[in-house]
């Protein structure tokens, strides 16, 4: 099936059931045509079928990014679910949107989904002025939200500081004050759990010493 | 006083310990009381005021009378909800918590038991087993016109394996509630037991309980296998239909509190995977 049948298909669904189905049809196709289709879909409040369309919107990679970024900042169902794509795609164009969601998400789910995605966004092919802005970014919003009030958060910020860390320049001033967030992370107290404590350890040693 | 049992939104008006204290303490505005002991609870406050508020709000309860509200049995079963919440310092409401078992009140009975599991409270073993013993026949039979069972069974069965005591007689009350005809009596039960006897077949039946059709009952079987730290799961809990939230809650759970294989950097890689 082409893809315009496909996005139709999508567009008669008339239950959650078929437009499951139509979504993941969609998603599976590989067509960058499917994108903006597969953004609309993260509105329908249907947690199923976003799902889905996460996933195909990931696939899609850079091809996706445009449409996702011009979502309506009020629908706030469908900005929460593009923050998860935008953080498995990696581009660039959505550090904004990233680091705005891991400051400021009522959602700690979608807090979470954005350190990831600062941890992992692609950097090469960047100018080098803009690669060293980027990664200054990435690391602020981290570091701030190594006191984030949700455990999941502080995890996936141990996590996004560990994938950051290699793209930093060696024995830099950055590289020290992102160890230091890591050791503020292994604090055992109440209300700190094991969990995260352990993580950010695992963390520092792989990375080593600074 | 509309909904006065429905949580407190989470990002509920910041309000201070002290006003906090003062809701609880006056008597004039049953809601004022009952987000006081919510707060003081979820805050775990170590006032040494909280404590003998929270057990004065406990005993300000009443017979149930339809045509009169059921305010004051609310701020009561958020008292015994905090209560469980405070730690060591909460164990001086365990007589209280325990008198409470025998409320008419099934909400009431259902936060009592939760609270002394939480609290670890060994004396109420024997007081939870009696109300168990009946069987999923009589402790667990539906109630007629409601969706409630006789007996709060699910927080019963879990307090029971919270508390830790595995002696023969307490398996033999909890081990036929794995036959129960709601999935989520079957879950607790098997959650208790593991906990309790540590035997994989109560693990397994709650890994089977992760392919059940409802998410209700998926997500339960989660939170079981999360609670009991049964790591064999790890990889069903992987697989299973449900929220990358939860799976994380559960992988947690068999991080801190299970043992042996898979290990924690298996377990974490997993977890990295669902952020």
């Amino acid at each position: 099936m082409n893809t315009e049948l496909l996005i139709q298909n999508l567009h008669r669904a008339s239950s959650s059931q078929e437009l499951l189905l139509a979504t993941r049809q969609l998603a599976s196709c590989g067509a960058e045509a499917a994108a903006p289709a597969l953004v609309e879909v993260l509105g329908f409040n249907n947690p199923g079928a976003a799902v889905a369309a996460v996933d195909g919107l990931i696939g899609l990679g850079q091809a996706a990014v445009p449409p996702l970024l011009q979502l309506d900042p009020e629908n706030y169902g469908a900005r929460a679910w593009a923050v998860r794509a935008l953080a498995g795609i990696g581009d660039v164009r959505g550090l904004d949107l990233l680091v705005d969601a891991l400051g400021t998400d009522v959602a700690a789910s979608v807090r979470r989904a954005a350190a990831r995605g600062l941890g992992n966004l692609l950097l090469d092919g960047l100018e080098p002025t803009e690669r060293h802005g980027v990664l200054e970014r990435c690391l602020e919003a981290l570091l701030a939200a190594t006191s984030d009030g949700e455990w999941v958060v502080r995890y996936a910020v141990a996590v996004g500081l560990e994938s950051l860390a290699p793209a930093l320049e060696p024995h830099g001033a950055g590289l020290v004050t992102l160890h230091q967030g890591l050791v503020a992370l292994t604090r055992a107290d109440e209300a700190n759990p094991p969990v995260v404590s352990l993580r950010a350890r695992l963390a520092l040693t792989r990375l080593g010493q600074p | 006083m509309a909904n006065v049992d429905a949580s407190p939104p989470q990002a509920g008006e910041p309000i201070s310990e002290q006003e906090a204290l003062r809701r609880l303490r006056q008597r004039d505005d049953p809601s004022q009381q009952y987000y006081a002991a919510w707060w003081l609870g979820r805050m775990r406050s170590r006032h040494p005021e909280a404590v003998p508020l929270l057990l004065g709000a406990l005993r300000q309860r009443r017979p149930r009378d339809p045509g009169d509200g059921v305010e004051e049995n609310a701020v009561a079963r958020n008292a015994a909800r905090a209560l469980g919440k405070l730690g060591p310092a909460g164990r001086q409401a365990i007589d209280d918590l325990l008198a409470v078992l025998d409320d008419p009140d099934d909400g009431l009975r259902e936060a009592a038991a939760r609270a002394l599991g939480e609290l670890g409270a060994e004396q109420a073993v024997a007081p939870i087993c009696r109300l168990l013993a009946s069987g999923p026949q009589q402790a667990g039979a539906i109630r007629a016109g409601t969706p409630r069972l006789m007996e709060p069974c699910e927080a019963l069965l879990e307090a029971l394996g919270d508390i830790g005591c595995g002696s023969a007689s307490v398996l033999a009350v909890v081990e036929p509630y794995v036959d129960h005809e709601r999935p989520l009596i079957r879950s607790a039960a098997a959650r208790a037991l593991l906990r309790l006897s540590g035997e994989a077949r109560w693990g397994e039946l709650l890994v089977a309980l992760l392919d059940h059709p409802q998410l209700q009952v998926r997500r339960a079987a989660l939170m079981d296998l999360g609670a009991a730290g049964w790591r064999p799961a790890l990889e069903p809990i992987r697989r299973t239909l449900a929220e990358n939230s939860l799976k994380l809650m559960a992988l947690k759970g068999l991080v801190e509190q299970g043992s042996g294989e898979p290990g924690a950097e298996a377990l974490l890689a997993c977890m990295d995977e669902l952020l």
